[in-house]
């Protein structure tokens, strides 16, 4: 099915490419550049991590993808695209239900004549606000926040909340739209969804907020959930236990999730593989296990060195990484790590930008370490 | 839902009984009582009172007794709807306010109804389209809503009317139709009038609940459950009327009970001016001429009025957000 | 222990970076500079200073004293100027009026006299007055030669020929203090009121609270009538400033509740916070922890809140005396003035006599740009 050869992986395998993706915010104090070029394919029915400090863009990353950046941002360069399978084509997931639209004369853009074929959308050319977007965000790529005490809303019930996205689209009445919502609260392991979908946010505790917008992510059978920090604002247990459920419910459903954390034990339980983000660019790419073993940018192992490891020695001492990110209103000359880094090397690091090179079959770095190669 | 009504109601209960209290102190406040203006009265009517009429005048009203029985008596009336005599007009107090109080509260309603309707309008627009023109148009109007005195803003629409359109506007109907039977023309008359009360009594408030609704509504829509409702999908139209506004309504609610007593001290100054038949322009010359059974009696009726709109907007709260039912 | 600590191995330092002068500004400095930023507010703070200085020098200001009648200048309009003389010379000059019996009105009607023209000029001797009550003159800042029996109204004159320029001007030294005093007698009461509310909580708490529940119960104005008209007439001894000084209590009767419901709510929210915990445990009284630590706290609020409610009181102070329940003649003040223009006839036959609403409405915008500035700059994040 693929017509574009090239060293990428082969698109059948793929369901979302970012290419070179720019992202910048015009606020008052000048522009802040949070994108600067990042690129990444994410294979289907996979976990993708996304690590990185505070600041680094992760958020950013998923937003641009979503078409939910905040009016003071702009996408400046670069593609998003989505490759739209079959069993996705339609918001309904059901062929029945397509068909059933078709007939009713409800004929939308997402009936493909090639049904069948991947389609390929590109996401930064549609109105954020169009009803094309609208149509795949929800049903197709949906997204859940790192803050479940706030990203419910408190005045409507978890029923009404839930059912809302799924009458959105899928195009069923209200008591319809709550029965499922009843379904897929069960299937994220609530113990009483009946009673759940009457109750109001503040009546749930953070761990059954979070596990309703898990439910609510997942209530279309997205192609692709973004999970930004899912479980950052939660105790350890709870943590452990949504941690899980996410790992269940993606063999489950199958469905592909690119999990936005900073802390790499998430990273170790639940990815398959591993983007680390450092001042709007990806600067290492590879499987979780080369990441942990094998890290090869000087960021990655330094970010590896600051955690600490149960079992290793107990005099070992956690290394900070020295210095603070510095802030994406300036312009650094060259790798915008080198003056944090270790392996420093005066005038190459910080007179040019190292480009992402494959360094071994599916790992990916950018370093003056491991190639020479220059980003144009 | 129940219990919570009957709460508030318990709270009303006592603070109506305080309000009466502070009513008929207000009554008593003034130097001199009201018998002593009475006789005053008679006797420029060139009346000649013998000390024995005026003992039982005061008799009559009770004053040969200690402060809290008179009170209670002032009450029990009150209670049985005799609120005393406005000796002014040489009738009973409830005869004067009824009629009256019922167009006050008419004007009030509508004002309100108007404030809400515009200020949620403009202030939905302005946080929608913040820092366009528009935005900067509704901001500077909103300044000027707030700082030009009703009576004033009045005055000069009537000067407006009069010399743009050639409209008297003061009174309820212009001078041909006052004892005209009801017809079209005395209908459409009557709204020729109504207008200009209205927007004066709700200009002060449309202002400033419009800049509260602009500042709520921004804050919500930077709220995360935004964000959610943005990534379900959602239309921009109900992503802000059914997720941000029912949020962004909420203090808009709670200061709707603070925003009453605004709106009629506006009608009763503006009456006056616009030569309406409401309360404002008996209760202020009351006043002045120390008719205090009739004044304690308006400001009674006002509070009660005002307690009531207290208690719907309280109500009407606990409907908005299931936070303030469940408590 | 200390040995572990400076044997340890020194980690690596920190990026040498310029250190960010923000994090060392003490809170009212960070507020001033938020201040100053915000022109509105500034225009506010420098519009007042110089309408106060204003009403305040309005003897020496006006060329007219403000209680002098004019009886051939009854309701005239305000004076015309020209740019040259009579003589062709360049300068600002006033065309004199005379005042002609209209025999059809049987009223006195002021004309234009195209053929006098006077020349304005500075520092001038008329009316005497006494300045700031200590300094007796009879130098106005400008005038015509009082020989000429001519005089300047810049705002017209009222139906006794009292000039409308002077009235606002001194009418503006009574509505732009009596929000200041009113808010002055509001922060007592409502501080008082509003820290031992909440503070000490129980019985205090729940009466005062529902006293201002009470008081919010009635209609502000209606309200502020009624206790207006509880004040006796003016005699001997109840002379027209204790009656202001009344109506200052009067409206601060009612503003000190909003005060006392902030503060309570301040006070309730810092009795929890960890710095008054840790007075508590630290032993301080009552008193030290309301006065070094609670009090401090709300200051930036109190300030606030009392610069937010000056309009409301400007505005009850005009509306009062508009109605006859506020201040009362010989004093004037701007409300009182208006009481002039009741008439819509009045009005569109004299527009001059609405300027002292002009007065009002700027003055309160003023005092609304300040308010709102120094919310913003005491708390950036509020509505």
């Amino acid at each position: 099915m693929s017509d574009k050869p090239g060293p990428k992986a082969p698109e059948q395998d793929i369901v979302l490419r970012v290419n070179d993706l720019h992202t910048y915010f015009y606020t008052d104090l000048g522009i802040s550049r949070a994108l600067n070029g990042v690129s990444f394919d994410i294979p289907v029915g996979k976990v993708m991590g996304v690590v990185g400090e505070s600041g680094c863009g992760k958020s950013v990353t998923a937003l641009s993808i979503m078409r939910l950046l905040p009016k003071s941002s702009k996408i400046i360069k670069g593609d998003i695209t989505y490759f739209r399978r079959p069993q996705h084509n339609g918001s309904a997931g059901a062929s029945d239900q397509i068909k059933q639209k078709s007939e009713n004369g409800q004929q939308g853009f997402w009936i493909d004549e090639n049904a069948g074929k991947v389609q390929e959308i590109r996401l930064n050319d549609l109105d954020p606000m169009g009803p094309e977007m609208r149509h795949i965000r929800g049903a197709e790529l949906a997204m859940i926040f790192q803050e479940p005490m706030t990203s419910l809303n408190p005045v409507y019930t978890i029923g009404d909340q839930i059912s809302e996205t799924i009458m959105l689209h899928q195009r069923v009445n209200k008591a319809e739209g709550l029965r499922r919502a009843i379904d897929i609260l069960e299937k994220v392991g609530m113990s009483n969804p009946k009673l759940i979908v009457g109750n109001y946010p503040h009546q749930l505790s953070g761990g059954m907020r979070q596990r309703a917008m898990i439910a609510m992510g997942l209530s279309c059978h997205p192609a692709v959930l973004f999970a930004d920090e899912p479980t950052t604002a939660l105790d350890v247990t709870t943590e452990a236990q949504i941690l899980d459920l996410m790992r269940d419910l993606q063999a489950q459903f199958g469905t592909t999730i690119v999990f936005i954390t900073h802390n790499l034990g998430v990273v170790a339980q639940m990815c398959d593989s591993v983007s680390v983000m450092y001042l709007g660019r990806i600067i290492e790419q590879t499987s979780v296990d080369e990441i942990f073993y094998n890290p090869k940018h000087p960021y990655t192992s330094a970010l590896l060195n600051s955690i600490p490891h149960i079992g290793s020695r107990s005099k070992e001492r956690l290394q900070p990484i020295r210095g603070v990110v510095p802030d994406p209103y300036s312009k650094i000359v060259g790798c915008p790590f080198h003056p944090r880094c270790n392996a420093f090397m005066p005038g190459k690091c910080d007179k040019a930008m190292p480009a992402q090179t494959v360094i071994s079959p599916g790992h990916n770095v950018r370093c003056f370490l491991y190639s020479d190669e220059v980003e144009e | 839902m129940g219990s919570y009504i009957l709460r508030r109601l318990g709270y009303m209960a006592v603070t109506l009984l305080i309000v009466t209290i502070l009513g008929y102190i207000i009554i008593e406040l003034p130097p001199g009582s009201y018998v002593e203006s009475e006789v005053e009265r008679l006797r420029a009517q060139g009346g000649n009172l013998t000390q024995g009429q005026i003992d039982a005048l005061y008799r009559r009203y009770g004053l040969d007794k200690p402060e809290y029985v008179r009170f209670w008596l002032w009450i029990s009336a009150f209670v049985r709807g005799d609120f005393g005599q406005a000796f002014a007009y040489n009738l009973p107090v409830s005869q004067i306010i009824f009629d009256r109080l019922g167009l006050t509260l008419a004007f009030s309603l509508s004002s309100l109804v108007f404030s809400w309707v515009v200020a949620i309008a403009a202030g939905v627009y302005s946080a929608t389209h913040r820092y366009t023109l528009p935005d900067y148009v509704i901001a500077v109007l909103q300044f000027i809503g707030l700082a030009v005195p009703n009576f004033l803003l009045a005055l000069v629409l009537m000067v407006f009317a009069q010399n743009v359109f050639h409209m008297q506007v003061a009174g309820l109907f212009s001078s041909q139709y006052v004892d005209a039977p009801w017809s079209i023309a005395k209908v459409l008359d009557l709204l020729n009038h109504l207008w200009i009360p209205i927007i004066v009594i709700g200009a002060s408030n449309t202002a400033w609940l419009s800049r509260v609704m602009r500042a709520n509504l921004l804050d919500v829509l930077n709220m995360q459950y935004v964000q959610t409702a943005r990534a379900k999908g959602l239309t921009e139209n109900v992503v802000v009327w059914k997720h941000a506004f029912r949020n962004a309504i909420h203090p808009l609610i709670m200061v709707l009970g603070s925003s009453l007593p605004g709106i009629i001290s506006g009608e009763t100054i503006v009456a006056i001016v616009l030569n309406l038949p409401t309360t404002g322009p008996i209760y202020f010359n009351a006043l002045i001429q120390k008719d205090m059974y009739l004044a304690g009696a308006f400001l009674v009726f006002l509070a009660i009025a005002l307690l009531i709109g207290n208690l719907g907007a309280d109500i009407l709260l606990a409907w908005v957000d299931p936070r303030i039912r469940y408590e | 222990m200390e040995n572990a600590v400076t044997s340890a191995p020194q980690l690596p330092s920190a990026v040498d970076e310029p250190v960010s002068e923000v994090g060392q500004l003490s809170q009212w400095t960070l507020i001033r500079m938020r201040f100053a930023r915000n022109r509105l507010a500034m225009i506010g703070m420098v519009g007042l200073i110089f309408m106060y200085a204003l009403v305040f020098l309005g003897p020496f200001v006006a060329p007219n004293e403000y209680t002098y009648q004019n009886q051939d200048y009854i309701f005239g309009g305000p004076s015309e100027f020209t740019f040259t003389g009579s003589d062709g010379s360049f300068g600002l000059f006033m065309y004199g009026t005379t005042s002609v019996l209209d025999s059809k009105a049987f009223k006195f009607i002021v004309t234009k006299d195209e053929n006098m023209k006077l020349p304005v000029q500075l520092f001038v001797k008329g009316d005497p007055y006494t300045l700031l009550g200590v300094i007796n003159t009879d130098v106005h800042l400008f005038g015509v030669d009082a020989a000429s029996k001519q005089r300047v109204y810049l705002m017209g004159a009222d139906s006794l020929g009292r000039d409308m320029f002077a009235r606002t001007l001194i009418g503006g030294q009574i509505s732009m203090t009596i929000g200041l005093v009113g808010v002055a007698i509001s922060i007592v009461l409502g501080s008082v009121l509003g820290t031992t509310s909440g503070y000490f909580m129980g019985l205090a708490d729940d009466v005062i609270q529902r006293i201002i529940e009470v008081i919010s119960s009635f209609p502000t104005i209606p309200l502020w009538a009624a206790l207006a008209a509880a004040l006796p007439p003016i005699s001997e001894s109840f002379t027209a400033l204790d009656r202001y000084f009344l109506i200052t209590v009067v409206l601060s009767f009612v503003g000190w509740t909003g005060l006392a419901r902030q503060l309570r709510a301040k006070v309730t929210a810092y009795r929890t916070s960890d710095f008054c915990q840790a007075a508590v445990a630290a032993g301080s009284t009552d008193r030290r922890i309301i006065f070094t630590h609670m009090l401090p706290n709300a200051a930036s609020h109190i300030i606030v809140s009392a610069a937010l409610s000056i309009p409301g009181m400007i505005l009850g102070e005009t509306a009062l005396s508009f109605l006859g329940l506020g201040i009362l003649p010989p004093m004037v003040s701007w409300g009182a003035l208006l009481r002039d223009s009741q008439q819509v006839s009045v009005i569109i036959q004299y527009p001059w006599l609405l300027i002292p609403g002009v007065a009002v409405v700027i003055a309160v915008m003023l005092f609304s740009f300040l308010g709102d500035g120094l919310r913003d700059a005491v708390d950036p994040y509020s509505i």
